[in-house]
């Protein structure tokens, strides 16, 4: 079955009342979660599967989608009225989002949020329908050589976040390095800095370290500045995007698509990488940088349709090649599995009528979700309305719940709380955040993939540089470090 | 036909399956997050405990961590004594306890049954220059650094069975390139795009690129020849190695004679029932069951064979051959320091030319949400979740803002309860219920 053949066949099987009623408790269901701190799909998809046992397939998965692609709607929610991202997905959202909520203008962020979420999921699903099987094999030249490069250019985009003091950028990053040193070593079993308590054997989760630092880091700073600074937000207006605003969106979303999508195809995972890519893009790029960081649209625009647009990349090796690269993912596949179905190579081919279907009702899910989230905009707009003892009560209540669901540990919800409290030093002394974030995600990355890639090629440190893929971008990650440098001194020559 | 097959499925179904409930809760542990085999295997349980009525309302927890062995842990402690409880393990948490060193074993649990098993197998990707066992083999025997073996976490089954098949080829164990990836995922994506030599994984993982043709299955890792699969086994290429990759049910230290035989009971009842064969097939799960003292004699064999070959790897944290000398660590702890001192430099230097900047702290806010987070944490369990949350949100709104100690005292056994409900009851994550326990 060809793509338009098999689309338009998806759309007729998708647009019965009952797959649309489905796909409709799928995407409420995935809005709400995507809301609410800690808990994403891999979670409630995991509960719902046994539930959903009788069911068809093709309405189960229906759903499934829906809660996949809802949960990264809500998500930027609470990042831009809060502060408090709920998860990675949403951090590079957090920086200016909330800073546009600040100024009055959580509207017209929480807008751009939702249509370049939109624009991404649409247009990264019709991608997935026509190119899945090309781009699934492209991503297999992907080694572990090339995914350390990966990772170098994400550093080199993280020098665009390390803020106006650079000493206190490095040593942000650095912290998040050594905080991903904790747990045992995966290539060879050793225990680092875990100090005896076997909770931090598997490594401190990155959710911990962002609701910490953000939510709990947040609230703490706002109670010790007391009610010196008792500026309550003012909305300037309900009104979502102006002229100006769409104008600087758009082309915002096409890159973060652009960004987003492929790199949600490669098996590594993540969507922290895409977000933060586009993130430095758009700063990069852009006709105002001192704008970033002060509440600049593009840089809410660009990262969340990166991160929807990588959510459905990641559908991409796991329909065509059975391979799981997300959390999420895995628990679809054990959705497959609870079937009878085998996603692989002979998916596309076994089972036709599944796999147009859920593609189709993906499409029909993203409209779904436009039109659900644009009037909750105003709504959520005036959670900063809230009286504070009330709203910094619910935010802390929430947290502390999200991170106790990830390994019903108390111990977490208590290193929750120190990490809050590292996060109101960093404030104190304007030691940026995002960097620490960056380093604990990537670091534990980079240094896995390298020590991979050197013991496959039995200690050959060459292979960086002698295999194509890993050759370029290690040429574009010096690119992206050196090149800002060698354009300011050539500027001041000028 | 159908009405044979029909009578052979009821033979198979003893009459005590659909009798009276042998519980009405019984909650079943799964050491693993969401999606994992463990989890699977407690969420089919729960199924068909449930169809079958054999209990009335089981109940899926998952405690991940530390390849289970958190989990392991917190079963034999906190559990103690309680005959309504059973705990997912098998072969993985075995390597899981050497590797990471644990101080619990499975030893301290009662053992239940062996319920499935799944074989493991060797693959290549069809451009692969390795077109039987016998040609990998050469290589690695020649030099076994240059075979790179791929497959999931370090100390897991797939790294187990490498090692079994190098020390049966007569190759130091220690001298097995593995590469382990977290997560099937990744794993499968390194042996398909053919950045390692070989990859390991369980046999249903692979099955469908070997269907597809992709990948070429060099070996099996069952006794005997498996109906469907066109692959020897590893005997057949003679390597004496059979394996499989088994799970079992185990209960808590200090329950009664009663209470084992009434789990044991109940596992069996569940094993017997035709629901259960049907998920067997569905999930290509063998059926392993083995109870009693046969099941705890092959636990203890498996442990002392699991723990040698792991310690042959070099892959336990209790080797004791830590290496001197770790240069990321050093380089991380390093930036760290230099970084950290530099930046309190230019910290001091900037308060001291421009004083008072920001002004000092409130401390008193601080103190109120530092107090709420302590009692949060502590009385969470003995307290349960409502009253922990209530006190948490009250001392925090406090903190803001003290002039409506009853409003917000309201709002916050409303936001409370309504989150508790919206976990507990919608989201069917349970949370500590604690002292209002009876009414919830």
């Amino acid at each position: 079955m060809g793509a338009l053949e098999g689309l338009s066949f998806g759309f007729v099987n998708a647009l019965t009342a009952q797959n649309l009623l489905w796909a409709l408790l799928g995407t409420t269901l995935g809005t709400a979660i995507g809301v609410l701190p800690g808990i994403g799909p891999a979670l409630t998809v995991a509960v719902l599967l046994p539930v959903t046992f009788g069911l068809d397939p093709v309405s189960a998965f229906i759903m499934f989608g829906g809660i996949y692609y809802g949960a990264m709607y809500g998500g930027s929610t609470t990042s831009i009225l809060l502060n408090t991202p709920g998860e990675t997905g949403a951090i590079a959202t957090a920086i200016d989002g909330h800073q546009m909520a600040l100024r009055g203008r959580g509207a017209a962020a929480l807008t751009t949020a939702a249509l370049g979420s939109f624009v991404a999921g649409t247009l990264a699903t019709l991608a997935l329908a026509l190119f899945a099987p090309t781009l699934a094999s492209v991503a297999l030249e992907f080694g572990p050589a090339e995914y350390f490069a990966l990772v170098l250019v994400a550093f080199a985009a993280v020098t665009a976040l390390l803020g106006a003091s650079l000493v206190r950028g490095l040593f942000s990053l650095f912290v998040g390095l050594a905080l991903g040193l904790v747990g045992i070593d995966q290539l060879t079993g050793e225990a680092r800095l875990s100090f005896g308590i076997p909770q931090l054997l598997d490594g401190i989760d990155v959710v911990i370290l962002v609701i910490g630092l953000f939510a709990v880091g947040e609230t703490l700073h706002q109670a010790a500045r007391g009610a010196r600074e008792e500026t309550a937000v003012q909305l300037t207006s309900f009104m979502s995007m102006s002229r100006e605003d769409w104008k600087r969106s758009w082309k915002a979303w096409l890159r973060g698509t652009a960004i987003g999508f492929p790199l949600g195809v490669l098996p590594m995972g993540g969507s922290v990488i895409p977000t933060f890519l586009s993130y430095f893009a758009e700063k990069r790029f852009s006709a105002h940088p001192e704008e970033f960081g002060h509440g600049a649209i593009e840089g809410v625009a660009g990262p969340e349709a990166a991160n929807n647009a990588s959510t459905a990349g990641v559908l991409v090796p796991l329909l065509t090649l059975g391979v799981p690269s997300s959390a999420t993912a895995a628990i679809l596949l054990a959705a497959f599995q609870q079937y009878g179905l085998q996603p692989g190579p002979l998916l596309f081919s076994t089972r036709p009528d599944l796999v147009w279907t859920l593609i189709a009702s993906l499409l029909i899910g993203n409209v779904m979700l436009l039109v659900l989230n644009l009037p909750l905009v105003s709504i959520w707009a005036r959670v900063m309305l809230l009286p504070r003892p009330l709203l910094f009560g619910g935010v802390l209540v929430l947290a502390s719940l999200g991170v106790y669901s990830l390994n019903r540990s108390l111990l977490d919800v208590g290193l929750l709380y120190v990490v809050g409290v590292l996060g109101l030093g960093m404030r104190l002394v304007d030691i940026p955040l995002v960097p620490a974030v960056l380093g604990l995600v990537l670091g534990p990355m980079a240094e896995q993939q390298f020590r991979r890639a050197v013991a496959i090629s039995e200690g050959d440190l060459s292979v960086f540089v002698t295999r194509p893929i890993s050759a370029a971008l290690v040429a574009a990650a010096l690119v992206a470090l050196v090149a800002p440098l060698v354009l300011k001194r050539w500027r001041r020559h000028e | 036909m159908l009405c044979a097959s029909l009578l052979a499925l009821a033979a198979l179904t003893p009459p005590n399956a659909r009798a009276q409930p042998q519980f009405d809760q019984l909650r079943l542990i799964a050491p693993a997050a969401p999606g994992g085999g463990w989890d699977q295997t407690a969420r089919v349980m729960q199924q068909v405990l449930q169809r079958e009525s054999i209990v009335t309302t089981p109940v899926v927890e998952n405690v991940p961590g530390a390849a289970g062995t958190i989990g392991l842990a917190r079963f034999v402690g906190a559990e103690r004594g309680n005959g309504d409880v059973l705990l997912v393990s098998g072969l993985i948490m075995l390597g899981g306890i050497v590797t990471y060193d644990s101080p619990v074993t499975l030893a301290d649990a009662v053992p239940i049954a062996r319920l499935t098993g799944e074989y493991e197998a060797l693959a290549v990707p069809a451009t692969s220059p390795f077109h039987t066992l016998e040609d990998l083999l050469a290589a690695f025997r020649e030099r076994p650094e240059s075979i790179s073996w791929g497959g999931g976490s370090v100390g897991g089954s797939d790294q187990i069975l490498a090692g079994l098949i190098a020390a049966a080829v007569g190759v130091e164990p220690r001298r097995v390139n593995y590469i382990g990836f977290s997560g099937g995922g990744e794993a499968l994506g390194a042996v398909l795009g053919g950045q390692v030599s070989v990859g390991v994984n369980g046999l249903a993982e692979f099955a469908a690129q070997i269907d597809a043709g992709t990948l070429r299955a060099l070996a099996v890792s069952s006794a005997e020849r498996l109906p469907g699969v066109d692959a020897p086994t590893l005997r057949e290429c003679g390597v004496d190695v059979a394996f499989e990759n088994w799970r079992s049910v185990v209960a808590p230290p200090g329950i009664t004679a009663d209470e084992r035989a009434r789990l044991a009971s109940t596992v069996d009842a569940m094993v017997r029932s035709g629901e259960w064969r049907e998920m067997l097939s569905r999930y290509r799960w063998l059926d392993r069951y083995l109870a009693g003292d046969e099941f705890a004699a092959f636990e203890a064999a498996e442990e002392r064979r699991v723990r040698a070959i792991l310690n042959d790897l070099g892959a336990s944290a209790a080797s004791g051959e830590a290496r001197a000398f770790d240069p990321y660590a050093t380089f991380v702890l390093a930036g760290l320091a230099l970084f950290g001192i530099a930046a309190a430099v230019a910290v001091w230097r900037e308060r001291k030319s421009t004083p008072a900047r920001g002004g000092t702290l409130a401390w008193r806010p601080l103190a109120l949400i530092g107090a709420g987070a302590a009692l949060h944490v502590l009385l969470a369990e003995s307290l349960g979740f409502i009253i922990a949350a209530a006190l948490l949100f009250w001392l925090v709104a406090r903190a803001f803002d003290a002039r409506h100690p009853a409003r917000d005292l309201v709002y916050a056994l409303a936001v409370a309860a309504g989150s508790y409900a919206l976990f507990d009851y919608a989201l069917e994550l349970p949370l500590p219920a604690g002292v209002l326990g009876a009414w919830l």
